[in-house]
């Protein structure tokens, strides 16, 4: 049940990114970006691109669009919480290995055959 | 520290002294650290065990009576130094795939193709087409007897019998339970690996409880170190263990 779910959202995002790639590549892409006007080969190539990260395809064109983007701030919150995330990371990754190691099956070499009914 | 007295580290300059010692004790305590690391993950790893595509002794051929269910086991009447008259063997294509679709039920067919062996449990990996199996209409099929040995209570695990024989080192575990799966799906016979040995024997063809390939009710808990009943079977040279899945426990 688990997995069908997952390739159902899968299959869900797959299909939002492909609208989202024909609108951005037919249309959005000419109006924020200068350099891509008259060139539409290469736009095939950024089409795997933004099935994947079609989101945040949408918030650069947002903000681009808008005029909102602020290119020498563009990196701060990602700095200011680069600490946090190495605390994170320095205590999660141990923490994982450890509990699976803690969690995995012994073998049962103790367990020994029981014979619970007749041939039949 | 303030902004003009931090250490700034440049690959192709001296290093600065304010980051010296920080560096020296971050380079051991990386190679301490990645060392204990490697040495627990590698000693708490079961090991592969003795399975290996048998390449060395080049393709057999084997002539033999066919049986389909629970999944394609070659009885072999005609056989080699390797695999004598008389042995029962799996058999699985290429990649993750069965031959189910190649074979009959009762028919008599050549088989041909390269070996995977661990302990008493063997495989062979027929070729594509007719190099692969062949049929022999001109051979008369041997009768395949099928003998209960009763039912039985075990723990054990259920892997993929082509990964486990030698495909994979290791071919089993939790790690490799997608890949045990995806060649299960693909119709290459599941084989039980018992903790203990039953008449003898520690390696068993699985089926459903009616003799049957088995489905994702069972799938669930390949790689799980479970706890089942069943029925033992012996079908020709080969043990099979037809599982009641109602009665799985999945062990601690």
């Amino acid at each position: 049940m688990t997995a069908s779910f997952v390739l159902t959202l899968g299959e869900y995002w797959l299909w939002i990114g492909a609208l989202v790639a024909v609108v951005f590549l037919t249309i959005g892409i000419d109006r924020i970006d200068e350099d891509a006007r008259g060139a539409y080969i290469f736009r095939v190539l950024l089409v795997p691109g933004v099935l994947a990260i079609w989101p945040l395809v949408l918030m650069r064109w947002f903000t681009l669009e808008t005029g909102r983007d602020a290119w020498r701030g563009r990196h701060t919150t990602e700095r200011h919480i680069h600490a946090g995330c190495w605390w994170v990371l320095a205590i999660a990754l141990p923490l994982i290995v450890l509990g699976g190691l803690a969690l995995k099956q012994n073998w049962p070499d103790d367990f020994t055959p029981v014979r619970i009914g007749d041939a039949q | 520290m303030s902004e003009k007295s931090t250490p700034f580290f440049i690959g192709f300059l001296p290093v600065p002294d304010g980051l010296r010692g920080f560096l020296m004790v971050a380079c051991a305590g990386l190679v301490i650290a990645f060392t204990a690391l490697a040495y627990m993950i590698g000693t708490t790893q079961a090991d592969p065990g003795p399975a290996q595509f048998r390449f060395d002794l080049g393709a057999q051929t084997l002539t033999g009576t066919m049986t389909a269910l629970p999944y394609p086991v070659l009885h072999v009447t005609n056989g080699t130094e390797t695999v004598a008259a008389g042995r029962s063997i799996l058999l699985s294509a290429n990649g993750k795939n069965g031959v189910q679709s190649r074979i009959e039920d009762g028919a008599v067919v050549t088989a041909s193709g390269p070996l995977l062996q661990r302990g008493t449990l063997d495989m062979m990996q027929v070729r594509g087409g007719r190099r692969g199996i062949k049929a022999e209409p001109d051979v008369t099929a041997i009768e395949v007897v099928s003998e209960s040995l009763g039912r039985w209570q075990m723990a054990g695990e259920i892997c993929d019998g082509k990964c486990l024989t030698g495909a994979m080192r290791p071919g089993r575990g939790i790690a490799h339970r997608a890949c045990a799966n995806l060649c299960i799906s693909g119709g290459v016979p599941p084989v039980f690996v018992s903790a203990q040995p039953v008449e003898g024997e520690e390696f068993f063809l699985v089926g459903d409880s009616d003799g049957n390939p088995i489905g994702p009710d069972l799938t669930e808990f390949t790689a799980l170190y479970i706890q089942v009943e069943g029925e033992v079977r012996k079908l020709g040279d080969m043990h099979m263990f037809l599982m009641d899945v109602d009665t799985i426990k999945v062990l601690p």
